[in-house]
């Protein structure tokens, strides 16, 4: 049972016989959310708004400068027993709609409280104004007398047939994207480039002045006002924007999602004929320009504007939808109320929700908004920072100050303090104790099992190239590719008819030679040693010739498997000497080659008995065990297959320079494994596959930690 | 007598309450305020005390005359204020000194010279029991009353007032200070005429009430610069004529603990009866309705917290029964909020204890002195819930038409200076809520009481049968006996029980102030057996009969511990005053309320088991408990007092629409 307000008020002589009365110029309408009836109350001058129940307003309207709360409180419960407001019901109504200004009252009011009212307001809204850095709001004109101007003219395009008009040329937009979708998606690559950055912003400040501007208008065709326009600074960056707000009170629900999505209505118009016109134009500034603003249009709507998880234009838009005003203040209400009730066991706890079906709503909108703000706003963070490390930094501080310093002390506050916890205070203290040391023990204390993964390549552990000894034609296959080979078995035969030629001329020189020198021992002593000198080198030619002829045969240098895979094609073909013909490999050992990344090298070089596995690609659901490490203590950037890197469809990234694929982007260090072959897995020399190490268990804040450290030194060479 | 514009002035204006600090300001702050408490200011309390009682002898051999043209000077340079007078203060002490021991016969010690001082220095004076408080604040107030601007000296009731008056009027009236006093029973134009005077003894309860009555005269002509310009553009219109105060300039609180913190957020209210005939009926109907619930089906109650929850049963049960009725009973919360009205009467106001009967009207007791107060009320609705379950006929409720809380009236002083006896274990609030620092005056003679070892018992029923034999004992030695109670229907058991036992007694119950304290003076008598509540007969000495010192002084029973432990120690320090010999002895119960309403029910168990089995060190184990107890009371007590500030503020800051609040 909730708390019920008391009926009679100990406070009640203080207001009793107060003659006050609305404002005067507040509009009143009635609004349906969910079925029930509220009643809006709108302060034009301060574009403020206030939601009251119609028991309330009941008595809201009562009021008049002639008559004194006391009176009216008591026509109230004469003529409504079972709604009136009790006393402390009235009070907090009335200082309420003060807070909201929305009272009238005598001159007597106590200056000093407003004027405190009014320094404290003032510093609460320059302090979320620093603490929510990246949207930063700076008011600064009243646009109304322009958009008094031209509201006859624009105003006139918003109806149907506009909307006909507008669906017509955003679907041909649409159409032209489909045709050009390659092009658009090659361009997209280079739009955050420096030098495409200025343009990327004039397009951005056009299309949001535009968009903004669709709101106004919007606003002002339905009967609101429009008198604030200033710049929000979003993410650093300055952009226009206008205050619509005053559409909340508009009774039609159509009409409320119709301006809050104006915006959008805009900013697609905008892009579809910038889409036109980039279709048609050749490269150039306009080209690029367009280019730019459909850009902006479609990638910051669906980021941003349409995203209901944030608050901007499609969380208006859903709160519409769902009819549940207030949708993210009420979720977090909610969730805190969820947590009180079941956590904490608060039976007194409320929740701000009126049905099931809100319920529902407010728990799926609190849990993912609050993820996916998270998720947003740290993808922004990381990318300021990697353009701009000083305003990255200076973001994160603010971030964790609002986002973790401000929460936790806000939370140490409530639970200090808080009067539902009166009762529940130890319990709620014992829990978050509870959760905290769980937490910790769960980050700093259980070693949580840990490992890496690294990419590789098998290779046999014993295998030589076969190289042709001399220059020849191959003339022979007598192995064929993939047989089992002995050592000495011949493999190809290659001929050479210029050494057979040369074979012979050599011989013939040796004949001449010797018959030389037997004349020369008889008439001229003097030559017979120059001849005998000349014939030993004729003979030693004679002897390498036929080495390689001998080698023209290739032949096994081991046993094994004869790879050679693409053998077939040189038949005929001249081979100069020393060519890789194919590999013999030895099927009965490999060992995995993996290449294991700075980042974990330290790990796996500290951790001395890590466990490792080793699966190959294409038979992932077999592991393989690998035994008997050798860490290769140096760092190198030559992969041992360019099948591991980026060009060879592996993911190490290779250097841009590289045109083999074959260098590393970044030095990596090879770890040497012996694997075993199971019968279901065919280990062959060159398969690619990855290495699971296990390492030691560690905490998984220690290791968080390293990951940090790690994530700076390499982005920010901190 | 037309008053200077600067003292018209000072009629409407009082100083501007601060806000208290929050969070990390009130860490520093109590910083701030350990600083003004720490041990350096009372040597130089003590110091200066000396350096007066040194000048005594040039002041001794002055005659009268001369003595009193001095004082003369003093008036005149403290009227003018500024440096000399600040330099004279000791001076001044020190004849104002002579005057005492010349015109009321007492001396004052350095001790109390120390007292006096801190006092002057808006300093918060732990003083024993015993040591001259009043002749303290006599001598504070001389300064203060030397200004000519109000000074109000604030006593906890009508008794006091007249005969601290009396008694130290002798001195003033030598001093040039002119001094009277207020109490209930004075019409307005007597009460004009006493708060003219220089100093003005009252109650705080006459204070305030004065006080927001003054205001409601001035009604929304608060600001006292526009007061002023009225009051001196068109004379004949000033609203300042009829007001009995002259401002809040300088308040000396005696028994300050209880003042400015026990009692400090009863609110008080000024009130008038206002018909509402709805009401009175919804009353009866709501305690018809409430004696057909059944406790634990269709409600639960919560006594730690005073509350009671409707069930779900309880809740539709409530609604097939009202179908019939019209009205208030129509609207659920409406209901739900006269039933729970009805239930809190029937579960927690108790006859004899809350509130007690008397010619046909509930008359509600003081829960501290056990005095029944026929003019205060419950709040609307409560009060005739309670009357319904009696089975009266219903008064009208009171409408209330001002309304403030003893705190939020001391904090609008400019100058607040106050003395107990117990202070120390309040001094971070004291400070907090009033600036106020602490500082604790020694005693003048060593304190030789016997503290005898807490007797600790699983039930009631053995703890009120040990007492009284332990009473039949003691008062077989003639010594005199004081049995502190906590309540009423306390008292009223011991009293049955030593009836049995043929003793007869003393019962300090509801009776007139004076009796009281006559009662309480002898107190200390031989043979005497006293019975009183903890708060009864507060600011009277129980000075020991002829040869009572001898075999062992006062001796004093405490029948529960309280709350705070404040009251306990005020309750021993009434044996062993001023050096005589006494004892003090608390009996406590594991059925003893502190202990039901504070202690966690585990705990709770856990300490009577051990006790049932005489576990080693069950006694530290009781001890502690109690402990816990009273520190869970106390912050319990404390949060209620600020949420009632912060609620105040709330007010203030909300409905400001309404007008500048009353302070």
């Amino acid at each position: 049972m909730a708390e019920t307000p008391q009926t009679f008020s100990e406070s009640w002589y203080r207001i009793a016989n107060q003659q006050i009365a609305l404002r005067q110029g507040i509009n009143v309408r009635r609004q349906n959310f969910r079925g029930e009836r509220w009643i809006i109350l709108e302060n034009p001058f301060s574009n403020q708004f206030f939601r009251l129940t119609p028991a309330a307003y009941e008595f809201v309207a009562r009021l008049r400068r002639d008559r004194t709360v006391a009176e009216i409180w008591k026509e109230c419960m004469e003529r409504f027993p079972d709604i009136a407001p009790g006393q402390e019901q009235v009070i907090q109504l009335l200082s309420q709609l003060y807070y909201a200004n929305l009272l009238q009252y005598s001159d007597a009011a106590d200056s000093a409280q407003l004027f405190e009212r009014y320094q404290r307001m003032k510093q609460r809204e320059t302090q979320s104004r620093w603490l929510n850095i990246m949207f930063m709001r700076f008011p600064l004109l009243d646009p109304d007398i322009f958009l008094n101007k031209t509201i006859g003219f624009v105003g006139k395009l918003i109806n149907p047939i506009g909307a006909l008009i507008w669906a017509m040329v955003v679907g041909w937009a649409l159409k032209l994207a489909f045709d050009n979708w390659s092009m658009l998606k090659a361009q997209s690559e280079g739009v955050l480039a420096p030098q495409n950055l200025p343009l990327l912003y004039l397009g951005l400040v056009f299309v949001k002045s535009l968009h903004e501007f669709g709101h106004a208008y919007f606003c002002k065709k339905y009967g609101g006002e429009v008198h604030v326009m200033g710049v929000l600074i979003m993410i650093f960056t300055p952009t226009p924007y206008v205050d619509a707000t005053s559409s909340w009170s508009f009774r039609s629900r159509k009409q409320r999602i119709l301006v809050g999505a104006a915006g959008m209505i805009v900013e697609l118009f905008v892009a579809a004929i910038a889409m036109m016109v980039w279709a048609n134009s050749s490269r150039g500034v306009v080209h690029n320009l367009c280019y730019n603003i459909v850009f902006v249009a479609s990638v910051s709507t669906v980021l941003f504007n349409l995203n209901p998880l944030l608050r901007f234009d499609g969380y208006y838009i859903l709160s519409d939808l769902l009819d549940i005003p207030n949708l993210s203040q009420r979720s977090t209400r909610h969730l805190r109320h969820l947590f009180e009730r079941y956590i904490f066991g608060i039976r007194k706890s409320e929740s701000p929700s009126n049905s099931n079906s809100e319920k529902a709503w407010f728990t799926v909108f609190g849990i993912s908004s609050g993820i996916y703000r998270v998720f947003v706003f740290g993808r922004i963070l990381l990318f300021v920072a990697d353009r701009l490390l000083l305003i990255g930094i200076i973001m994160a501080v603010v971030c964790a100050i609002s986002w973790i310093c401000v929460p936790v002390v806000k939370y140490v506050k409530y639970l200090a303090s808080d009067p539902i916890l009166d009762r529940h205070r130890v319990r709620a203290v014992a829990i978050t104790a509870g959760l905290a040391a769980v937490l910790i023990v769960l980050l700093d204390v259980i070693p949580f099992p840990r490992h890496f993964r690294a990419s590789g390549v098998v290779e046999a552990k014993v295998y030589s190239h076969e190289v042709n000894g001399a220059a020849g034609f191959m003339s022979r296959l007598v192995a064929l590719p993939g047989s089992q080979v002995k050592a000495g078995d011949t493999l190809a035969v290659f001929s050479n008819p210029e050494l057979e030629l040369e074979l012979a001329a050599s011989k013939a020189n040796r004949t001449e030679t010797q018959a030389r020198l037997l004349q020369a021992m008889g008439h001229e002593t003097a030559n017979i040693k120059p001849l005998s000198s000349k014939l030993d080198s004729v003979e030693k030619r004679i002897s390498r010739i036929n080495v390689e002829l001998a080698s023209l045969t290739l032949r096994a240098r081991q046993n094994g498997f004869w790879v050679a895979p693409s053998i077939e094609e040189g038949l005929g073909r001249w081979f100069a000497k020393g060519t890789s013909m194919g590999l013999i490999v030895d099927p009965g050992s490999f060992e995995f080659v993996a290449t294991v990344l700075q980042d974990d090298v330290d790990q796996l070089f500290a951790n001395t008995n890590s466990l490792a596995q080793v699966r190959i690609i294409g038979q992932a659901d077999t592991a393989l065990s690998a035994s008997n490490f050798r860490k290769i203590p140096a760092e190198t950037r030559k992969l041992p297959s360019p099948a591991l890197g980026w060009t060879g469809g592996g993911d190490i990234p290779v250097a841009k320079q590289d045109s083999q694929g074959q260098h590393a982007a970044e030095p990596f260090f090879q770890v040497r494994a012996d694997i075993q072959s199971t019968g279901d897995v065919a280990l062959l020399h060159g398969r690619t596959g990855k290495v699971r190490f296990d390492l030691e268990p560690e905490p998984l804040f220690t290791r968080g930690i390293r990951k940090m450290r790690q994530l700076l030194q390499k982005r920010y060479q901190i | 007598m037309t008053a200077t514009p600067s003292q018209e002035y000072r009629r409407v204006h009082h100083e501007t309450a601060t806000t208290l600090h929050k969070g990390l300001d009130a860490r520093v702050n109590s910083f701030v305020g350990r600083y003004h408490r720490r041990a350096k200011v009372l040597q130089e309390l003590q110091a200066e005390a000396e350096r007066i009682d040194s000048q005594a002898k040039r002041w001794s051999e002055m005659s009268d005359q001369q003595l009193s043209e001095h004082l003369r000077e003093f008036r005149m340079q403290f009227r003018r204020g500024g440096k000399e007078a600040k330099q004279s203060i000791g001076e001044a002490l020190a004849a104002i000194r002579e005057v005492s021991d010349r015109k009321v016969g007492l001396r004052p010690f350095p001790t109390q010279l120390a007292g006096a001082l801190a006092l002057h220095r808006g300093f918060l004076a732990e003083m024993a029991t015993g040591e001259g408080k009043t002749l303290v604040a006599g001598l504070a107030a001389v300064l203060a009353g030397w200004t000519r601007r109000p000074c109000h000296i604030i006593t906890v009731n009508d008794y006091l007032v007249r005969r601290d008056e009396e008694w130290i009027k002798p001195i003033y009236q030598f001093c040039g200070v002119s001094v009277g006093y207020v109490t209930g029973d004075m019409k307005p134009a007597e009460r004009r005429k006493e708060y003219g005077f220089d100093v003005t003894y009252t109650t705080s309860k006459e204070a305030l009430a004065d006080f927001l009555r003054d205001r409601l005269q001035m009604g929304a002509m608060v600001n006292p610069t526009r007061q002023l310009l009225r009051t001196m553009l068109s004379p004949q219109n000033s609203v300042t004529d009829g007001l009995v105060m002259r401002g809040l300039d300088t308040a000396i609180v005696d028994e300050a603990d209880s003042i400015l913190i026990d009692e400090a957020v009863t609110p008080l209210i000024i009130s008038a009866p206002r018909q509402n005939e709805e009401l009175r009926e919804a009353s009866v109907i709501a305690n018809e309705i409430v004696s057909e619930l059944e406790p634990g089906i269709d409600y639960e109650s919560d006594t730690r917290y005073r509350e009671t929850r409707l069930t779900t049963a309880g809740i539709e049960k409530l609604q097939k029964r009202c179908e019939s009725y019209s009205g208030l009973w129509r609207g659920q919360d409406r209901r739900i909020d006269l039933i729970r009205q009805a239930l809190m009467a029937r579960e927690f106001f108790v006859n004899g204890k809350q509130y007690v009967l008397q010619n046909g009207r509930v008359v509600i007791v003081d829960e501290f002195t056990g005095r029944p107060m026929p003019q205060r009320s419950w709040r609307q609705g409560l009060h005739q819930a309670v009357e319904a379950k009696e089975g009266l006929t219903l008064t009208d409720p009171a409408e209330t038409i001002a309304r403030l809380s003893f705190q939020r009236y001391f904090r609008l002083y400019r100058r607040l200076s106050g003395m107990t006896g117990t202070a120390r274990e309040a001094s971070e609030e004291f400070w907090q809520i009033y600036k106020l620092p602490v500082v604790r005056i020694p005693t003048n003679k060593p304190c030789i009481r016997q503290q005898w070892p807490d007797q600790i018992f699983a039930d009631e029923a053995t703890k009120f049968e040990v007492i009284a034999q332990d009473v039949e004992r003691l008062h077989q030695t003639g010594r005199p006996i004081l049995i502190g109670t906590r309540n009423v229907t306390t008292s009223e058991r011991v009293a049955s029980l030593l009836d049995q036992r043929g003793l007869s007694y003393h019962l300090l119950n509801a009776t007139r102030l004076q009796e009281e304290a006559n009662i309480i003076a002898r107190a200390g008598e031989k043979n005497q057996i006293t019975i009183a509540t903890n708060m009864a007969g507060r600011g009277t000495d129980i000075k020991l009969g002829t040869g009572m010192a001898e075999i062992g002084g006062l001796h004093v029973i405490a029948t529960e511990r309280h709350e705070s432990g404040r009251v306990d120690r005020q309750l021993f320090g009434r044996s062993g005053r001023q050096g005589d010999p006494g004892s003090a002895q608390a009996f406590v119960s594991l059925e003893d309320e502190l202990l039901r309403r504070y202690l966690n029910s585990i705990l709770l168990k856990q300490t009577a088991a051990m006790l049932r089995g005489h576990f080693p060190a069950w006694q530290a184990a009781t001890k502690t408990a109690f402990g816990i107890a009273q520190r869970n009371a106390q912050q319990i007590a404390y949060k209620q007092r600020t949420a009632v500030l912060k609620m105040d503020s709330w007010l203030d800051e909300a409905l400001s629409f309404a007008g500048a609040p009353i302070a």
